[in-house]
């Protein structure tokens, strides 16, 4: 791959944009959403390729890929694609409009992947063509598979729609490709802080950068959840939150609060048990020896807590399999990943929130049970704090398509709005 | 007034800390493992009973003074207890100097509470002299620029105080601290850059960086002179923009015209005593790899079972520090090496490496402890 490439097929993009812009939004919209169908579908060519790819490409395990796909785009319907469109841009007929008030797509659309979760790719790849932008996609370096494998899907259903997603390989390290690629008129950038920093000093006015940050979610237990078969039910769904992606996902819960404190003990025990059966029916994939070290650490670290008298226990699988470290107080700790789960003792709602205060700005989902009536206030209270997802446990790895992953709206960060105003 | 009297030294830790010192002050570096295992299991079995927690966490483990048959067996700690327990062999009355890890809220600094820093010096100033001074004649004086802060400006700073310790015994009077009040004093640099001496650029990775930076910003190239040489330590930690080894290398022969084989990086950690240093200056031509001393042993250990790995191959690196009389002498880290030949590597993760996955939190201030001091 060189820079002429991508210039070249940058220029080839913009001149489907002109041809694209001709054709009616719903007829494009109707299309897309027949791909989110297909997609949908654990049959499809789609599904099976990434359900038999993945594995290898990413290190993720077969069962946890299998399962990760179908709570994910198992759960997505094109009618919800439909339903984000009008309840974000309205009639679709405005996209089509002469005025007064008019959405318009940039020529071409940049999207650069990262993870190797296919979810996101899909809906960073749908939505600028749902404004009918091309788009050039540069895949994730750790995921070769998921963005080909969409683009064709496009393409089996609308050729010409299909024809306006190309993929690009090149190392995020080939200044020259990257300049190239950030030339779009729009850049969709997923990443750490560092490759968003990254691209945002390499994107030149007027190009629109619409970032894509890494975030963590977490879960809370309350009271009504933390004894008996209620816990073991939760514990049980929370196993499979984390075990889904093995937990390196950012709706993957890094650390369960339990309220009252009195109850984190049975949590934590709940927990270690569920993990183990997670485990054994979604086996953990391939870890790295810095991140295997990185567990071993952890767990030393806890022990070592324990042996000085905190309130420490921790309990493990086989290797770093899995772990779960029941700890003294609701600070924040490092979070291995991987499926090591820290169970945090809080008193109640209000301590909660203060807990999780140093994290507000990363937070992504909350996955909530057990608070009764307080869950309406408690849900408020996260999502003023910055959750953008308040779900019960279980729920973390589906969410719904038109989930605003960035506390903002999905379509119009990526669309350009013009008003005509009346001659007086 | 009166000022109580700090308690006596236990007669058994002085005792240890006598056969420490004579070993680390000996002028020829002997391998001598029966001399090692011994002294290594009577410094576990001290630990084992003047360090609580250190006792509970080798109970835990079904290991004490009467199980331990070789060194090998001896519980490393990690260095992220360090963070949160004060693991000290002495009592607290004793205690003469905390050196504390870098960062920026105290909470989340390690600390290692000494009673003494006879064995920090000990250890320290025959590596640096080994590796980094090598052809230093006896009563000869090197002259040394220090890209940090010095102790007085940084008391708690592991690495201010061996760099003082160093240009105490070691540097000509034209040495000094080239980095004050978190700021380059890029002007004395350049000067001595410009004198005639070869100089031993020391400091920290990311103090590199910025002087790098400097220079590039200005325009500067400087031809040390021959003989010169720069030792660095650390990672960046966000305090610089990361370069691999080999960029930072390349830079520095760019900028200063100071061969990567005349560069060396030294391994250590604020809660080790001893230090490790790359071959090249040492043995130069031989392949680079990090050299430990006499009276250290480095392991590489699978995370998933805890055995060593065999030669070559990647694992985490376990410390035994026999100059760590005071706290703990085996230290488990969060860094990975391979041993290869004599010495060991420690391996990086390279900049700009992508992740799996989209959770921020491993990237996040939750980081786990480095190795950095």
């Amino acid at each position: 791959m060189s820079a002429a490439h991508i210039r070249a097929t940058l220029e080839r993009l913009r001149e489907a944009h002109a041809k694209l812009r001709r054709r009616p939004a719903r007829e494009i919209v109707d299309a897309l959403a027949c791909a989110i169908d297909v997609w949908r579908d654990p049959r499809s060519d789609a599904r099976r390729a990434l359900a038999a790819g993945l594995p290898h490409a990413t290190g993720f395990s077969p069962e946890t890929v299998r399962e990760g796909l179908e709570r994910g785009f198992g759960r997505w319907r094109g009618d919800d694609l439909r339903e984000l469109v009008a309840g974000e841009l309205g009639p679709l007929e405005r996209l089509d409009a002469t005025g007064p008030s008019m959405i318009s797509a940039f020529p071409v659309t940049t999207v650069l992947l990262a993870g190797s979760i296919p979810m996101p790719s899909l809906l960073a790849l749908v939505t600028p063509l749902v404004l009918r932008s091309p788009v050039l996609a540069k895949p994730a370096g750790r995921d070769p598979l998921t963005a080909a494998w969409i683009a064709r899907s496009i393409a089996e259903v609308d050729s010409e729609l299909g024809g306006c997603v190309e993929v690009v390989s090149f190392a995020g390290s080939d200044s020259a490709c990257v300049e190239a690629a950030l030339e779009a008129d729009c850049v969709v950038a997923a990443g750490s802080d560092q490759t968003i920093r990254a691209v945002a000093a390499r994107v030149r006015p007027p190009t629109r950068l619409v970032a894509d940050g890494h975030r963590l979610s977490v879960a809370a237990l309350g009271p009504q959840s933390a004894k008996g078969s209620a816990l073991r039910s939760a514990a049980k769904r929370l196993a499979l939150d984390v075990a889904l992606w093995d937990q390196l996902g950012c709706l993957s819960p890094i650390c369960v609060y339990v309220a009252p404190a009195s109850e984190a003990d049975p949590a934590a025990e709940a927990l270690a048990e569920a993990l183990a059966e997670a485990e054994a029916r979604w086996p953990r994939g391939a870890v790295e020896p810095a991140a295997a070290a990185a567990i071993a650490h952890e767990r030393a670290e806890a022990e070592m807590r324990a042996a000085a008298g905190r309130r420490v226990v921790m309990h493990g699988g086989e290797g770093t399999r899995w772990t779960v470290v029941r700890e003294a107080d609701a600070r924040v700790r490092t979070a291995p990943l991987h499926r090591f789960l820290r169970v945090h003792p809080v008193r109640d709602a209000a301590e909660l929130l203060d807990a999780l205060a140093p994290l507000a700005r990363y937070l992504a989902a909350v996955a909530v049970e057990g608070f009764g009536d307080e869950t309406p206030s408690l849900a408020r209270a996260l999502a003023d704090l910055g959750a953008s997802r308040i779900c019960p446990p279980g729920e973390l790895q589906s969410p719904p398509l038109a989930w605003s992953h960035d506390n903002r709206p999905l379509l119009t960060p990526l669309a350009r709005f013009g008003e005509l105003e009346a001659p007086r | 007034m009166s000022v109580a009297a700090p308690a006596r030294p236990d007669p058994a830790r002085a005792a240890l800390d006598a056969r420490a010192l004579a070993w680390l002050r000996e002028p020829q570096w002997v391998e001598d493992e029966a001399r090692f295992e011994a002294l290594a299991r009577d410094l576990f079995a001290f630990q084992f009973a003047h360090c609580e927690p250190y006792r509970r966490f080798c109970e835990g483990r079904g290991r004490t003074p009467s199980t331990v048959a070789c060194w090998r067996e001896i519980p490393a700690v990690p260095t992220g207890a360090f963070k949160e327990l004060p693991l000290r062999s002495f009592p607290v009355s004793r205690g003469a100097h905390t050196f504390r890890t870098s960062g920026t809220a105290a909470s989340s600094r390690g600390a290692l509470h000494l009673d003494t820093l006879a064995l920090y010096e000990a250890s320290l100033l025959p590596s640096f002299r080994r590796h980094v001074l090598p052809h230093l004649a006896a009563g000869e004086r090197a002259t040394l620029r220090i890209l940090a802060p010095s102790p007085d400006e940084a008391p708690d700073s592991s690495l201010s105080y061996m760099f003082g310790a160093v240009l105490r015994e070691l540097g000509s009077p034209s040495s000094g601290f080239d980095v004050a009040d978190g700021s380059l004093r890029l002007a004395a640099l350049l000067r001595a850059f410009d004198g005639p001496e070869p100089i031993a650029l020391c400091g920290t990775a990311f103090a590199l960086v910025h002087l790098l930076d400097a220079l590039e910003g200005d325009s500067l190239r400087f031809v040390l002179p021959p003989g010169s040489r720069v030792m660095e330590t650390g990672g960046f930690k966000g305090r610089a923009r990361e370069l691999s080894r080999d960029a930072l290398y390349a830079a520095i022969e760019d900028r200063l015209d100071v061969a990567p084989e005349r560069c060396v990086n030294q391994y250590g950690m604020t809660e080790l005593g001893s230090q490790f240093y790359d071959s090249v200056l040492r043995q130069p031509g031989a392949m680079r790899r990090k050299l430990r001393p006499p009276w250290t042993r480095v392991r590489m250990l699978d995370p998933e079972t805890g055995r060593e790995v065999p030669l070559g191959e990647i694992g985490a690196i376990a410390i035994v520090d026999l100059a760590n009389t005071g706290s703990v002498c085996a230290i488990q880290t969060a860094d990975l090496g391979r041993r290869v030949e004599d010495g060991f590597e420690v391996i990086g993760r390279e900049p700009g490496a992508e992740e799996r996955g989209c959770s921020i939190a491993a990237d996040l201030g939750l980081a786990r402890n480095s190795a950095a001091p």
